[in-house]
């Protein structure tokens, strides 16, 4: 009994002293360090010291930003509406004129963005998020709902504007061969109309974001990587961003750095010679 | 002057034809295409180049990854080909057309397989590896396959490509029409469900042709007034619609007959007495003899035109 209590405690204060020492004071040294280098060191010591803090403190900011009527939004994109298979063919210019003579404008509008994240589309595929789009903007800027919504339901108690998922649902349907699905739908309005009035992204990346895979799997590093460490696993999958990097201004810059404490006017400073992250 | 191995084949036929017109009437060729084909329609006044059929296309066959990501659009930059790693391409094309802001206005064009409805390739395979499906499909069958690549030169589109890399087990390599995907699990081929502006249309081949006339007819100053496909060699799975004359945009101009009409003709013909194949190879022979030596050499100036 005797000779078990001490073997226990010392390891507790093992423990404890391992904690201590190592990661809360080194950490401070290192904070102290930077701040008293003027942010040389940063991102060597940010990672070797406190990788996990740095990452956390920027990721949730990211996410938990959401518009106030995000969630609203949400809900209202993953809505499938009952398809309209006879709709009324009129002209442009004469629907534009009805709706005016209704007094139906932009006004009318009760969002101010819609979530574009259909189901309909996600039944395919999913490679990219969802694009908010500014709906009344577009509609102040353009002042023209008919330019985008261009039938409506042949039925003339049915609502006047209808989603466009209301019409455009699933691609190549037997049915209606004729009309284009929903995703078509969107992308030959969007890019059409962004360039012909040369203004608006024409890209996958102007409109959605990318949905990465998630890299907690993907990334194999050890419990305390070294920085150089991080840089290599990163260069596994993602060769030729590294190249790239290589031959940019951020890498090649040689010069003065006014706004670093001791680096106003070493003109020789930069990645590609003094600094000391250049792996 | 030596003989290259297409005149080669050129000679060989007119003998045949002459054997054949001279003994018996050529039995009546029959289309063997399938009533309830699907296809699609490539709308190229709706591509806009963004690659995504391509890359579809790669990972659906789980394809060799790029040499360079599918979305480095810089590879528009020069022509490409389909071949053994890559069943579908798109290339882009300035007809001389500008908009309002005096920039060239790019077409750009998907290739692959056209799945024709009577296909060459199909008809010069001596071992039936490649054969017309009732989808439309033209399907390869690799455990047939004897690797003579006469698929390779029959097609009038140039496009089978072969595993030359491949020692051990080569195969023909082209667009399958998904036909795993679409005959037994009911899906979209890879590129139609991807293409984010429809620019793809899949669906049973009348319906197609009636949607594109369709189009035609109620944007007669969006499109030319032809339905690439519809007739050339015999009509194809795949067609096009296309806003400048496609001979501007890298199409071959073919005839509207199949192309294996003639060949299959001439070989039933021969064949249909048994003397034939006997003169045949008689004279088989005797060109190659008198030939003997330069065919060789022509034969690699034929694989690199290919
Ligand atoms: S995915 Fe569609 S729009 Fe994009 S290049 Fe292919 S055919 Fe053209
Ligand atoms: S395009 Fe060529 S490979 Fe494809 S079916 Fe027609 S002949 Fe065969
Ligand atoms: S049909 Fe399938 S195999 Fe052919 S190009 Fe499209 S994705 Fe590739």
């Amino acid at each position: 009994m005797i000779p078990k209590v001490p073997a226990w405690n010392r390891l507790r204060r093992r423990l404890t002293l391992t904690n201590l020492n190592s990661a809360v004071p080194l950490g401070l040294v290192f904070m102290a360090l930077t701040v008293g280098m003027g942010i040389q060191l940063p991102a060597r010591a940010m990672a070797a010291a406190a990788p996990p803090e740095a990452e956390t403190a920027k990721a949730p900011e990211a996410a938990a930003w959401s518009a106030p009527d995000q969630v609203d939004a949400q809900k209202r994109a993953q809505e499938v509406v009952p398809f309209v298979a006879e709709v009324r063919d009129e002209c442009k210019l004469c629907r534009q004129q009805r709706l005016r003579d209704e007094g139906l404008g932009v006004k009318d509008q009760s969002h101010s963005y819609l979530l574009l994240d259909s189901p309909i589309i996600k039944r395919t595929e999913d490679r990219y998020g969802p694009v908010r789009f500014m709906h009344s903007k577009h509609a102040t800027i353009t002042q023209d709902c008919a330019l985008c919504h261009h039938f409506r339901p042949a039925d003339e108690s049915a609502s006047e504007t209808v989603r466009c998922s209301a019409c455009h649902q699933d691609a190549f349907r037997q049915d209606h061969p004729e009309r284009i699905g929903l995703k078509a739908a969107y992308h030959q309005q969007c890019i059409a109309c962004h360039e012909e009035m040369a203004k608006g992204p024409v890209g996958c990346i102007g409109c959605h974001q990318k949905n990465a895979p998630d890299h907690k799997d993907l990334v194999q590093l050890p419990a305390n990587p070294e920085p150089s460490q991080v840089t290599s696993e990163c260069l596994r999958c993602h060769e030729s961003a590294g190249k790239d990097m290589l031959s940019s201004a951020h890498w090649l810059w040689k010069g003065p750095s006014p706004f670093t404490l001791d680096h106003r006017k070493a003109v020789h400073h930069g990645k590609a010679t003094t600094a000391v992250n250049n792996f | 002057m030596g003989i290259s191995r297409r005149n080669f084949f050129k000679i060989l036929s007119v003998a045949g034809a002459a054997t054949a017109t001279a003994r018996t009437p050529a039995r009546a060729w029959e289309s063997q295409a399938p009533s309830e084909a699907y296809g699609c329609i490539v709308d190229l006044t709706r591509c806009i180049g963004c690659r995504k059929c391509e890359q579809a296309c790669n990972e659906v066959n789980k394809l060799p990854p790029p040499d360079r990501s599918f979305e480095d659009l810089t590879v528009l930059d020069r022509k490409r080909r389909p071949d053994e790693k890559t069943f579908t391409v798109v290339n882009r094309y300035y007809s001389g057309r500008i908009d309002e802001r005096d920039q060239l206005i790019p077409t750009f064009v998907k290739l692959q397989c056209m799945h024709c409805q009577d296909p060459a390739c199909a008809s010069a395979c001596i071992v039936g590896a490649l054969s017309k499906q009732e989808n439309g499909a033209v399907n390869y069958d690799v455990s047939k396959c004897i690797g003579c690549r006469y698929c390779m030169v029959a097609c009038p589109f140039e496009i089978p490509a072969y595993e030359y890399h491949d020692p051990i087990t080569p195969r023909v390599m082209k667009c399958t029409f998904c036909y795993e995907r679409v005959a037994n699990e009911g899906k979209l081929p890879g590129c139609a469900e991807i293409c984010p502006v429809e620019a793809i249309t899949f669906g049973r081949r009348d319906t197609l042709l009636k949607v594109a006339r369709d189009r035609i007819k109620e944007n007669p100053g969006r499109y030319v007034d032809h339905i690439y496909g519809e007739h050339e060699a015999g009509g194809t799975s795949w067609m096009y619609l296309s806003a400048q004359p496609f001979e501007k945009l890298g199409f071959v101009t073919l005839p509207d007959h199949p192309m294996p009409r003639l060949a299959e003709t001439i070989q039933h013909s021969l064949y249909s007495y048994l003397w034939s194949p006997i003169v045949l190879f008689g004279m088989l022979s005797g060109i190659m003899w008198a030939f003997r030596g330069k065919g060789e050499r022509q034969e690699d100036h034929e694989g690199g035109n290919l």
